[in-house]
C-alpha cells in the first residue's frame, strides 16, 4: 500500500505540529534525571573524583566504559547511512535519519566523558592548540590528542551530514506551518527553495560527505581503541584493538538504531514507514557483526592463552574464571549465544526478535567496554598493585543521565525535525511510479529528449 | 519587481513549458524553477549540475592535512619537549593529526562550496509559491520584457500549469 | 564559479597566521640542553629490611598527604616510595622478599608521551617531570605506568593540626585532581648543584641523598649520577648482581636492583 505524497507530509509532520500531554510529560521525566546527573558531576567536580569509585591501580573506570560505549554507539549513524547511501540501497531511506540523529547526539554525550573524568574538568580547554602566553601546547604525541582531533572532525562532519538534508524538509515544514513556527522553520531553512541548482548541489555535498564521513567514522573508534592499545597494559598493548573496537562499534550501533526505529514507529506511529522490512534488514546486519564480534574475541582471547604471557594471564583467567567472569559470560551471551539464534532464524528476525536482540548488544558492549578497560588495569605487572573497583552512585546517577539526555535529546529532535525525510521518501515514491511508467507505456526517461516530447 | 510562474503538477509538464519558455526566446537562465524533489530525469532540474564541489573538496583536503602536518610538526620543533624516548617529530603521530585535519578540510571546503554555490542562506523573498511543498513544479520568468509578457503567460498555459501566478520578489541578480 | 576562490583564500590567510603565531610565540623559548648527569638509584635488595623508613622519609620530605584509613583501605593511599612484599616458598618453609619500589625515571617512560598537556615530560637531566600546574588530571600517565608508581589527588590534601607545621618549604603542595610521584628529591637536588655552584666546585658523589636514601638505616638505597664513571651507583650499577624491574618491557628504568641470584627464581613477581 503506497502512501501518497501529500499523505507522507501529513504523517510525518504530524509529531511537528500536534504534542500531547504524555509527551511534556516524558520530556520533564528526562530532563529531571539529566538535571540530576549534572548536579552529580557539579558535586564531583566540587569535592574532587574521590567521590567516584575511582583508586589505584584502576583510574578509568566507568567514565571511560561510557565514553567508548557511547562513542561506539554513534557509530550507528553516520556511517551506516553513508554505507547504504554509496550503495544506492533504496531500502534506507526511512532509516538514514534516524540513524544520523544517533550519531550526533552519542558522540556528543560521549565527547563529555574524557571531561567529566577530568581530575580538573575546569581545564579540559588545553587541549584545544591555541597560541596563549602560558605556552600550553597540546602533545601530538597523546593519543588524548588524536581523540581530540578525531571527535571534534567526527563530530562536524557528522552535524552537517545531519543537518543538509533536513534543510529542505524545513522548508516543508516553513510551508506548512502557520505562526511562530513559521518564522522559526523559514528561519533554520535559511532560504532554502528548491531551485535545480540547490538541488543539484545538496546531493553531490551529500555524496562527498558520505565518501569523507566513513574513513573518519573508521578513524574514530580506531583511535579510541589505541587509547589503550598505546600503553602498555597487559591485554591492551594489542595490534588488534583497531578493528576490534571498530566492529564492536558498528555492532552496538546497529543495535542502538534497532532500538531507537523500534521506539518511534510505536510512539509516533510510523508503522508504514518503518516496516518489518527494515527490521529484518538491519537485522541481517547486526547478525554480521555478531559473528564479527565473535571472531574478533575468539582471535584475541586465543592469541593470549596460546601466547601464555603471564601478566597477560592474570587477566585472561580474571575475566574467564575469575571475579569478572560472570560479566565475561554475560557479554557472551548478551552480544552472540542470544542474538545469533534469533537473527539467523527467519522466523525470528522479527520486530520483536530484533528489539530482543538488539537490547541484549547494548547490554553486552557496554559490558565488553567495561571488560575491556578494568579487568586489564587492576591486574597489571606487579601483583603487589593488583586492586578492584568498585562505582558509587556519583558515576551511576552520571550514567544514568546521559541515557536520560540520549532520549531527552531524541525526543526533542523528534519534535523538532521530521524523524523520516519527507522529500528523499517522496523521491522514492516518483522513482518507483517512473519504473512502472517506464514499462508499462515504454515512455523513456526524459533524459536528453526535452525538445522531441514537445514536438510529439 | 514582477514574475510570472506556472505551477505544474505533472513534470513533463513542467518540462514542456520550460522548453516553449526557451522557444519563445527566454535565455534559459532567466527561466524559474522550484520543486520539492529534485527531478534529476528531466531536462529543467538538469541546469547547474556541473560543479567542481569534489575537486575542491580535495583541494581542501590537501589543504587541511598540509595544515595538519605543518601544526604538529613545526609547533613540536619549535618547543621540542623529550618524551618517552621518542623522537620530537613522529611521522606516526603527525600523520594521525595530518589524516583527521585532512578529512576535516575537505568536509568544510565541502560544506562552504554548498553553502556559497546553492546561495544559502539567503532569507529574501524569491519567485516561490507554498504550492511547490504540495509537490507543485514552479516554472516561470522573474521580470519579463514588457513585450514577451503575453508570450510567456501563453506558453505557461499552453504547457498545462495548474495555474499561472504574478508575484512581487525582490530580485537582485539571482532567480 | 569565481566566487570559490574566496574560502581558499581565507583559508590560507588564517592558516599562514596561525603558523606564524606559534612560531613566534614558541622560538623566543630555547631548551637548555646540557645533558650532564644522569641520576639514578641503587636499591640492594639483600640488604633491604623492609623496615620503611624510607616510606616515612619520602612523606615527610615531599609534603605527601596522608588519606585516612578509609581512603587507604580502598586503595587510595599515596606513597611515592612504598616497599613490596612478596613471599617465597611454601610453609612453613617461608621467606619474605621487599622491593622497594618508585618512579623509575625511566629513559624511555610510558608515562611520558601519553599526556596530552606535557604535564609529565623528560628533563634535561634524565627525570621524568611532573608539572603540577600543567596537569588536567586524565590519569593516562598512571595507566601507562607498568610499574604503578604514580598517584592521583583524589582530594584536596589536609593535613591535621599539627602536621601542617612539618611542610617542606621546598616542595610545591599538590592540589585535588593533579597526578604526582617520585622526583628523585628534585629539590635536593637543585640545592646541591646551587650549593656547589656558590662554592665554585662542582658536584661531587654523594653531595644529593633524597630522603629515602639518606634514611635506609642498611645503606641499601644508593643515589647517584651514572654518567660519572667514578660514582657509587656505576659501580654498584656494574655489579654481577644488577638488575631492572620489568625490563623486558623496554623502559629502561634508572633505578637498579641488586639481588642475588636466588632471588631471581621467577616467583617473586
Amino acid at each position: 500500500m503506497e502512501k501518497s505524497p501529500n499523505q507522507i507530509t501529513e504523517d510525518l509532520l504530524r509529531p511537528l505540529l500536534r504534542t500531547s500531554p504524555k509527551y511534556y510529560f516524558a520530556v520533564a521525566l528526562l530532563a529531571a534525571v539529566v538535571v540530576v546527573a549534572f548536579a552529580a558531576f557539579g558535586y564531583q567536580a566540587y569535592s574532587g573524583l574521590g567521590v567516584s569509585g575511582l583508586r589505584r591501580p584502576v583510574f578509568w573506570g566507568f567514565y571511560i566504559t561510557n565514553f567508548v560505549f557511547w562513542i561506539g554507539i554513534s557509530h550507528a549513524g553516520t556511517l551506516i547511512s553513508a554505507i547504504l547511501r554509496l550503495a544506492n540501497a533504496t531500502w534506507r531511506r526511512p532509516v538514514t535519519r534516524c540513524a544520523e540523529v544517533i550519531t550526533v547526539f552519542a558522540l556528543s554525550i560521549g565527547a563529555m566523558f574524557p571531561v567529566i573524568h577530568l581530575g580538573r574538568p575546569w581545564l579540559a580547554f588545553w587541549l584545544i592548540p591555541y597560541p596563549s602566553e602560558r605556552q600550553i601546547w597540546p602533545n601530538f604525541r597523546s593519543p588524548l590528542v588524536w581523540d581530540f582531533f578525531a571527535i571534534n572532525t567526527y563530530l562536524i562532519g557528522s552535524v552537517a551530514f545531519l543537518t543538509l538534508p533536513i534543510l529542505p524538509d524545513w522548508a516543508l515544514v516553513r510551508d506548512k506551518a502557520s505562526g511562530w513556527r513559521k518564522r522559526v522553520y523559514g528561519f533554520l531553512s535559511l532560504g532554502w527553495r528548491g531551485t535545480p541548482r540547490q538541488w543539484s548541489r545538496l546531493e553531490s555535498a551529500m555524496h562527498i560527505m558520505a565518501i569523507v564521513i566513513i574513513p573518519v567514522a573508521v578513524s574514530v573508534h580506531t583511535i579510541v581503541s589505541w587509547d589503550f592499545a598505546m600503553a602498555p597494559v597487559p591485554m591492551w598493548h594489542s595490534t588488534i584493538f583497531g578493528p576490534y573496537f571498530v566492529a564492536g562499534a558498528i555492532f552496538s550501533g546497529i543495535a542502538a538504531l534497532i532500538l531507537a526505529m523500534a521506539c518511534l514507529r510505536k510512539f509516533l506511529h510510523l508503522e508504514d514507514y518503518l516496516k518489518p522490512l527494515h527490521f529484518d534488514n538491519l537485522g541481517k546486519l547486526l547478525l554480521m557483526m555478531s559473528l564479527l564480534w565473535f571472531y574478533f574475541v575468539f582471535a584475541e582471547r586465543l592469541t593470549t592463552w596460546y601466547g601464555n604471557e603471564p601478566s597477560e594471564m592474570a587477566v585472561f583467567w580474571t575475566t574467564q574464571q575469575g571475579a569478572y567472569a560472570p560479566l565475561f559470560w554475560t557479554m557472551v551471551f548478551c552480544n552472540f549465544l542470544l542474538p545469533f539464534p534469533i537473527l539467523a532464524i527467519k522466523r525470528l528476525r522479527t520486530i520483536t526478535g530484533t528489539v530482543i536482540a538488539s537490547t541484549a548488544v547494548v547490554a553486552g558492549m557496554w559490558l565488553e567496554r567495561f571488560l575491556i578497560i578494568v579487568p586489564s588495569l587492576s591486574h597489571k605487572f606487579l601483583p603487589y598493585n593488583w586492586g578492584t573497583y568498585r562505582p558509587t552512585w556519583v558515576e551511576i546517577t552520571i550514567m544514568v543521565g546521559t541515557f536520560a539526555g540520549m532520549a531527552l535529546l531524541y525526543a526533542l529532535f523528534a519534535k523538532a525535525v521530521p524523524i523520516i525525510s519527507i522529500w528523499e521518501l517522496k523521491l522514492g515514491l516518483h522513482e518507483k511510479s517512473e519504473v512502472r511508467s517506464q514499462e508499462t507505456e515504454g515512455r523513456g526517461k526524459l533524459a536528453f529528449g526535452g525538445q522531441e516530447k514537445l514536438e510529439t | 519587481m514582477q514574475a510570472v510562474y506556472g505551477l505544474y503538477s505533472d513534470p513533463s509538464r513542467a518540462q514542456r513549458a520550460f522548453d516553449s519558455l526557451r522557444a519563445a526566446g527566454v535565455e534559459e537562465h532567466g527561466i524559474a524553477v522550484v520543486s520539492s524533489v529534485p527531478w534529476e530525469e528531466y531536462e529543467f532540474a538538469r541546469r547547474d549540475r556541473r560543479t567542481p564541489m569534489a575537486w575542491l573538496a580535495a583541494l581542501g583536503g590537501l589543504l587541511g592535512g598540509v595544515s595538519g602536518y605543518l601544526l604538529a610538526g613545526l609547533t613540536q620543533k619549535a618547543y621540542p619537549i623529550p618524551t618517552g624516548g621518542m623522537a620530537i617529530n613522529v611521522p606516526w603521530t603527525n600523520g594521525i593529526i595530518t589524516y583527521e585535519l585532512t578529512m576535516l578540510g575537505a568536509i568544510l571546503v565541502t560544506l562552504i562550496t554548498l553553502l556559497i554555490s546553492a546561495h544559502i542562506p539567503d532569507w529574501t523573498p524569491r519567485v516561490y509559491d507554498p504550492a511547490v511543498a504540495d509537490g507543485c513544479i514552479l516554472v516561470g520568468v522573474v521580470n519579463p520584457r514588457h513585450d514577451s509578457r503575453v508570450e510567456i503567460e501563453r506558453s505557461l498555459r499552453e504547457a498545462g500549469a495548474d495555474s499561472i501566478k504574478e508575484a512581487n520578489v525582490t530580485n537582485r541578480w539571482r532567480i | 564559479m569565481q566566487r570559490h576562490d574566496a574560502p581558499l583564500d581565507s583559508g590560507l590567510s588564517t592558516l599562514a597566521i596561525l603558523l606564524l603565531v606559534t612560531c613566534h610565540s614558541s622560538m623566543v623559548q630555547t631548551m637548555e640542553s646540557k645533558a650532564q648527569k644522569k641520576w639514578a638509584m641503587v636499591v640492594d635488595l639483600d640488604r633491604c629490611t623492609g623496615c620503611e623508613a624510607c616510606v616515612v622519609a619520602c612523606h615527610a620530605e615531599n609534603n605527601i598527604p596522608t588519606v585516612g584509613e578509609e581512603q587507604a583501605a580502598m586503595g587510595r593511599a599515596m606513597h611515592w616510595m612504598r616497599v613490596e612484599r612478596y613471599y617465597q616458598g611454601d610453609f612453613p618453609n617461608v621467606r619474605v622478599k621487599f622491593i622497594p619500589v618508585f618512579c623509575q625515571q625511566c629513559d624511555a617512560a610510558p608515562c611520558e608521551p601519553v599526556c596530552p598537556t606535557y604535564a609529565s615530560y623528560h628533563t634535561a637531566e634524565g627525570l621524568n617531570g611532573q608539572v603540577y600546574n600543567r596537569c588536567i588530571g586524565t590519569r593516562y600517565c598512571a595507566n601507562a605506568c607498568p610499574y604503578n608508581v604514580r598517584f592521583f589527588n583524589f582530594y584536596n590534601p589536609v593535613w591535621e593540626k599539627p602536621l601542617h607545621l612539618q611542610l617542606n618549604p621546598d616542595v610545591s603542595v599538590r592540589e585535588v585532581g593533579v597526578m604526582e610521584k617520585c622526583t628523585f628529591c628534585v629539590q635536593r637536588i637543585k640545592a646541591a648543584e646551587i650549593t656547589a655552584k656558590a662554592d665554585k666546585r662542582e658536584l661531587k658523589d654523594g653531595d644529593v641523598q633524597p630522603a629515602c636514601a639518606q634514611s635506609c638505616p642498611p645503606k641499601a638505597l644508593v643515589f647517584g649520577d651514572l654518567n660519572d664513571p667514578t660514582s657509587e651507583v656505576s659501580r654498584l650499577a656494574g655489579s654481577n648482581r644488577a638488575t631492572r624491574l620489568l625490563e623486558e618491557l623496554g623502559t629502561k628504568p634508572k633505578v637498579i636492583y641488586l639481588q642475588r641470584e636466588s632471588w631471581g627464581d621467577g616467583k617473586e613477581s
